[in-house]
């Protein structure tokens, strides 16, 4: 049988050793995938799947001493065969986003992660994305929706509003902006109101996590 | 009294004294005008002093005797102006030993009672600070339990359901009949995950980035909607980003605060929280279309409101109560901004 060869070689990411040890035994129970290594923080990490090759690796968010977003970036531009796992205690709403976007393919949190992370792991390898429905609808509506993509639907915006918009995106704060501009703060609220209307954003938290996400792509 | 003033006055009352004489002089020895020096002396005793009075006393006494031998009274003997003299002499120093003790007595109760009002300011001033205290400290421990809560804890629990998972699965693989219960013991720790996260999510609701206020705020009024039964809306038309983490946690608990009050106090189907960068800084506005704030309690009564007020006060904002736009109240909190700018916080 071809089993024993195509069984995904899996790697994990955690600070928690109790997590570790039970992902691991959990993974190590199923016919199609066995754990190759583990790893506690992103230096160690990093030696080990430049060791072990792996298929998959399981990378939680919060460890100890880095961010585990920085580390799915250096895995995806070192090792871009790597599928990579998000499996985090915080919500997707606020981090699923961003972690597909550092080059992850799979979002798991982990209260509900005892049914899914095998389920994930089995997509990625499939070449599939993972995405609760939650999160993969919000995509959609986005896709679908008249939001920026990179620039392109940005030609909208006056170059007045496209200035605002990657002040904003640089992580200046509106009275930085209006300083920056030489305008009042009504005036800079004006334009943010523009903004979210041209580029269909419900609310100023949308406004800035589009715009920063701009503001990344572009630099 | 100072010293110049003093000088002053001493001269004006030896006028005082002259002219007094010169009167009595004047209008002979038939009308006496011995009380009339009394005035000076006490003036002099009051202000300036027991000698100075005394001293007076005694010019008043020989200008009095003297101005009345000029005029023309002939005594039986040396003796009667002598012993007159000497009455007058008695009267007057008794006169300016009560008016330096009464002088005293109030000087006394003066400083008595400044020494009072400032050590009752201290004593308020402290007060103050160690309500400021305990609120930073409680807010620092629910912070410090809530990560625990979700760092340790909930990994814990992540690890154990996870176990359990795996005894199902070597159920099922065995062909026993207990994977079912198995499987519902993993339900079982991850709805305490949930419950464990929610609580994290309470004790530590802002996250320490420049946006976890607005993104706290934001979910803080669609859970209030959820759970409340009334319309909690959140306006923020232009992201307010805040660097201080404290500022950001205390804008939070004050939006909590008022929300928390409106509802139990004004029953209103409306609320809305505002976080908004105006000319001045920042500024929070909680309003709603209750009944509003009963009149007995204005602002500044009332635990809730008072904590509020305190909060604002521990951030250096300005805190109002005012009728609302939607009819019922509206508390306003000012963060001016150079409490929110780090930079020019330090200057």
């Amino acid at each position: 049988m071809m089993a024993a060869a195509a069984k995904a070689k899996v790697f994990l990411v955690d600070d928690h050793p109790l997590v570790r040890e039970m992902l691991k035994s959990l993974i190590e129970q199923q016919p199609d995938m066995t754990a190759c290594g583990e790893a506690e923080d992103a230096a160690k990490a990093l030696k080990g799947i430049a060791a072990d090759k792996p298929h998959v690796a399981i990378i939680d968010l919060s460890l100890k001493e880095s961010s585990g977003l920085e580390l799915i970036k250096q895995i995806k531009h070192r090792y871009p065969l790597v599928s990579q796992i998000v499996l985090s205690m915080h919500d997707e709403k606020l981090y699923a986003e961003r972690a597909i976007r550092a080059g992850a393919r799979g979002y798991v949190m982990k209260r509900e992660s005892t049914k899914q992370i095998v389920a994930a792991i089995r997509a990625v390898r499939g070449g599939k994305l993972w995405l609760s429905e939650t999160v993969s609808d919000a995509f959609a509506q986005r896709f679908v929706g008249a939001q920026p993509q990179a620039g392109s639907s940005l030609e909208s915006l006056s170059d007045r509003e496209l200035e605002v918009f990657n002040l904003l995106g640089q992580g200046m704060q509106t009275r930085q902006v209006a300083q920056s501009l030489n305008v009042s703060i009504k005036t800079v609220q004006a334009y943010c109101a523009r903004i979210k209307q041209k580029l269909q954003l419900s609310s100023a938290t949308e406004l800035l996590r589009e715009a920063m996400r701009w503001h990344e792509s572009v630099t | 009294m100072t010293r110049r003033s003093s000088w002053e006055v001493s001269v004006f009352l030896l006028l005082l004294v002259m002219a007094i004489g010169l009167l009595d002089y004047i209008t002979g020895i038939e009308v006496s005008l011995s009380v009339v020096y009394a005035i000076p002396v006490s003036i002099a005793a009051w202000y300036v002093g027991a000698l100075p009075a005394l001293g007076l006393a005694l010019l008043s006494v020989i200008v009095w005797i003297g101005g009345d031998l000029a005029a023309g009274l002939h005594p039986s003997s040396m003796m009667v102006p002598f012993f007159n003299a000497l009455v007058r002499l008695v009267f007057y120093a008794f006169l300016t030993h009560v008016l330096v003790r009464l002088r005293y007595l109030q000087k006394n109760l003066e400083e008595l009672a400044r020494v009072r009002a400032v050590a009752l300011s201290h004593e308020i001033a402290e007060r103050e600070r160690l309500e400021r205290e305990m609120l930073e400290i409680s807010e620092r421990e629910q912070r410090r339990i809530g990560q625990d809560l979700h760092d340790s804890l909930c990994q814990h629990l992540t690890g154990t359901a996870m176990a359990g998972q795996l005894l199902a699965e070597k159920l099922t693989r065995r062909e026993l009949p207990e994977p079912r219960e198995a499987r519902r013991v993993v339900d079982l720790i991850e709805e305490a995950i949930t419950l464990a996260r929610g609580m994290a999510k309470g004790l530590h609701p802002v996250e320490m980035k420049s946006d976890g206020l607005m993104q706290a705020l934001e979910e803080f009024c669609v859970s209030t909607s959820e759970l409340f039964a009334v319309d909690c809306h959140f306006d923020c038309q232009m992201p307010v980003l805040i660097e201080s983490p404290p500022i950001a946690i205390h804008l939070y608990r004050i939006a909590q605060e008022g929300v928390g009050n409106a509802i139990k106090h004004g029953r209103p189907t409306r609320i809305v929280v505002q976080l908004e960068e105006i000319e001045e800084g920042t500024q929070l506005v909680i309003s709603d279309n209750g009944s509003g704030l009963p009149a007995s309690a204005p602002s500044g009564n009332g635990m809730g409101l008072r904590i509020i007020a305190d909060r604002a006060k521990m951030i250096g904002g300005r805190f109002r109560v005012d009728r609302g736009r939607f009819g019922g109240a509206e508390l306003s909190c000012l963060i001016p901004h150079r409490q929110t700018d780090p930079m020019k916080a330090a200057e």
